[in-house]
């Protein structure tokens, strides 16, 4: 279970203050607002990319407010694919776990068969689908998922949004899903917060 | 982030290299000579200024930038904006000089104008424009590679959306309005450095010319006898004099140069070359003379090596032999075979690069993690890093003679690494400017996703930062590899007094054998071939790692 407790951040201007959420296994969030409202800071120092002004997060209980990222076992999606241009697609995978079925973990996210394409050669969807993919394989306690489908067109995207909600509900993987799009957030998630 | 410990380390590490050689050899030379800036300056205005050596190093270096420039920009046009059969053969070819280790283009060039060639070397005016037209063959490259990126890949939309305005309807408009103001940021560069290049020359001024010399060479030859207490003290002025005037020049120059490469235009529309590049035959009437011009000296050295000159009673004839490599790789009482050097360039070159590529990688990213968190010390360490660019290898090798003679004189003699030291300084900076550039263009969020992924710094570094920066990492390692080898500035001031010798050092102490040997000129141009292969061949193998668009900064 996630606990964020009055979770505080600012650079120039204050972007978010007295911030609290809780998250239980297998729930999804969206957290909604416009533009520079500071969804992304606030998915960055869930997962300790970023430090927080003041502020806790408890993990199953275990303080990892001033854990680093690496070691917080919180997962990200970022809102471009990130892949590595160097390895394959299964090389990719192996980043998230090196001996875990990649076959079956492709096949979760409707990849089967592409363990050897040069990540060069996928598309945006198929990126993301990778990404989310490899997340997975690293068997997160939670994913954030920075607005992942924005830069899909709207077919591709509203299919992304159903397979990725089922995967993570069959997991019980629960998940924070910051978007600005409302229809997004109100299909993928059980419940909205809006960050205005 | 790198551990900032790593971090410190690599500041004091590369802070002590280039400082303490410097300031030991400063001390020594301030010691000897006293401190009075205006005396030093004085001193050398007596002995050599007036003589015309400030003179004539500002003009001869002056005159390489205009020749560089009027022959490198119709050449970087040809090449940006037309396509070619054997397109990066050719691009190779023209920029090889200035890889080529300094000495190899002065062998080079006085075999063309020599007996073997065009028989013209002892008339004054042909040396001086021998001397120009080496500089310009040496840089071209830069020029080259500054302005050919740009023209390559610029997007034709913004020519093709000049020609339908009033002021872009004809050729000498669109030159006016588009290609000059995007093409001038790095000319400039390109001129600041041929500039700097020309300035600092050595092995060229030493070889080519009858005598004459720049602050350089004039700096290399007087410093044998500083350093001594009591004994030639003019000397030691001469030197203090010419190196505060050369790294005062050699600070402004590289200033703006880095003033003018903040200002080229990285972010302009980017195409693909296909997209750009048209057909032009008409373009062979300047590329074919170019690639001629680019490997002819290197061709006059290679044959030169095995012509051997046999004067008898009815005159001088020559005849095909492989005596003058012979001659060169079989030791002497007075010089060691060319094995030896090559032996020791080699050692030379692995161990700088053992030095230099981890402490050149651990100050660029020193360098960029500053920037994120505090831009104005980055700014500072990153020019730190270059002022070894400012400061002329001859002047490097004085430092490293001069400071490890006042340590321990009878260790600079008998400590066969001593080289490795002037060479790492040198080469150092090379390795920034080319990782900086890559840390930069690194898209943080890989090194983020790692993280998520909980991947280990040391996991992230391996898997992650090291593969996506190869190309970087090897085009450093083979360009390190390359100036040690070929380095002779430095090398020949650290290395004439004492028992080893390089490459470099052993073409110019074959050379300074009497003429009157049949022998020399071939054995020396035998070293000088040994040498060109193997730059040739590091040459080849770091264009396969070069990114398509790199701003051609090396």
């Amino acid at each position: 279970m996630l606990i964020c407790t009055k979770l505080e951040k600012s650079f120039d201007k204050e972007l978010f203050s007295n911030f609290s959420l809780s998250l239980n296994p297998g729930e999804i969030v969206a957290i909604t607002g416009p533009s520079g409202c500071g969804k992304t800071t606030l998915l960055r120092c869930i997962c300790g990319l970023e430090t927080l002004d003041s502020g806790q997060i408890l993990l199953d209980d275990i303080d990892i407010t001033s854990k680093p990222a690496e070691e917080r076992g919180i997962g990200l999606i970022f809102q471009k694919p990130v892949l590595y241009p160097h390895l394959n697609v299964e090389k990719n995978l192996k980043l998230g776990s090196k001996d875990g079925d990649f076959a079956a973990a492709l096949e979760e996210v409707n990849l089967s068969g592409f363990e050897t394409r040069d990540v060069a050669t996928l598309s945006g969807g198929e990126g993301q689908r990778l990404a989310l993919a490899r997340a997975l394989l690293a068997k997160p306690s939670v994913l954030l998922l920075d607005e992942p489908f924005s830069s899909i067109d709207a077919d591709l995207s509203e299919k992304l949004v159903r397979d990725v909600r089922s995967i993570l509900k069959e997991r019980n993987c629960p998940a924070i899903l910051v978007t600005h799009n409302i229809t997004i957030a109100d299909s993928f998630a059980d419940s909205v917060i809006s960050l205005a | 982030m790198i551990n900032k410990y790593v971090a410190r380390s690599s500041v004091i590490i590369y802070s002590l290299l280039i400082i303490v050689p410097l300031w030991l050899a400063l001390d020594r030379l301030i010691w000897v000579a006293g401190y009075d800036v205006i005396g030093w300056i004085e001193s050398l205005e007596r002995n050599y200024i007036s003589q015309g050596v400030l003179e004539f190093t500002l003009i001869q270096a002056t005159l390489s930038v205009v020749l560089t420039l009027a022959l490198g920009i119709p050449i970087a046009w040809q090449l940006g904006r037309y396509k070619w059969p054997f397109q990066s053969l050719i691009k190779s070819l023209l920029t090889m000089p200035f890889v080529m280790p300094s000495i190899v283009a002065a062998m080079g060039f006085m075999t063309l104008i020599g007996e073997n060639g065009l028989d013209i070397r002892s008339e004054r005016d042909t040396w001086f424009a021998t001397l120009i037209i080496a500089h310009a063959w040496f840089n071209l490259s830069l020029v080259i590679r500054f302005c050919e990126p740009v023209l390559s890949t610029l997007d034709p939309s913004m020519e093709e959306q000049l020609r339908l305005l009033p002021s872009g309807r004809t050729k000498l408009g669109r030159i006016r309005h588009l290609w000059v103001p995007l093409l001038m940021p790095s000319i400039a560069a390109a001129a600041c450095m041929t500039f700097v290049f020309s300035f600092t020359s050595f092995a060229l001024v030493e070889l080519i010319t009858l005598g004459e010399d720049t602050l350089e060479s004039m700096m290399a030859n007087v410093g044998s006898s500083a350093g001594i207490k009591g004994v030639m003290v003019s000397k030691n002025e001469v030197i203090l004099g010419a190196s505060l005037i050369q790294f005062s020049i050699l600070l402004v120059s590289l200033w703006l140069m880095s003033w003018l490469q903040q200002r080229r235009q990285n972010l302009l529309p980017v195409a693909s070359e296909n997209v750009v590049k048209r057909n032009n035959i008409t373009g062979w009437l300047i590329v074919l003379p170019a690639l001629i011009f680019a490997i002819l000296p290197l061709i006059a050295i290679m044959i030169s090596s095995f012509r051997i000159r046999e004067t008898n009673s009815t005159g001088s004839t020559q005849y095909w032999s492989t005596e003058g490599w012979e001659y060169a790789f079989t030791a002497t009482k007075s010089l060691p075979s060319a094995w030896d050097a090559l032996q020791n360039s080699l050692g030379y070159a692995i161990i700088t690069l053992a030095i230099a590529l981890p402490l050149g990688w651990m100050l660029a990213q020193t360098i960029r993690d500053l920037e994120q968190v505090k831009p104005r010390i980055a700014r500072i360490l990153d020019v730190f890093t270059m002022l070894p660019f400012a400061v002329s290898s001859v002047m490097i090798g004085l430092g490293v003679m001069l400071g490890m003679i006042k340590i321990n004189p009878q260790f600079f003699y008998s400590f066969w690494l001593t080289p490795v030291i002037a060479h790492v300084m040198i080469t150092t900076p090379f390795v920034v400017r080319i990782i900086l550039p890559a840390l930069r263009s690194l898209d943080p969020s890989y090194d983020e996703c790692g993280q998520t992924l909980g991947m280990s710094k040391f996991k992230r570094f391996f898997l992650i930062k090291i593969p996506m920066l190869r190309g970087s990492i090897i085009i450093s390692s083979i360009f390190i590899l390359a100036m040690s080898m070929g380095e002779f500035g430095a090398s020949w001031v650290v290395t004439r007094n004492s028992d080893w010798t390089t490459l470099p050092v052993i073409i110019d102490s074959i050379r300074a054998i009497p003429y009157n040997n049949p022998l020399i000129v071939p054995a020396a141009n035998a070293v000088s071939t040994v040498l060109m292969m193997i730059a040739l061949l590091l040459f080849i193998s770091t264009e396969k790692f070069r990114p398509k668009r790199d701003g051609g900064m090396f």
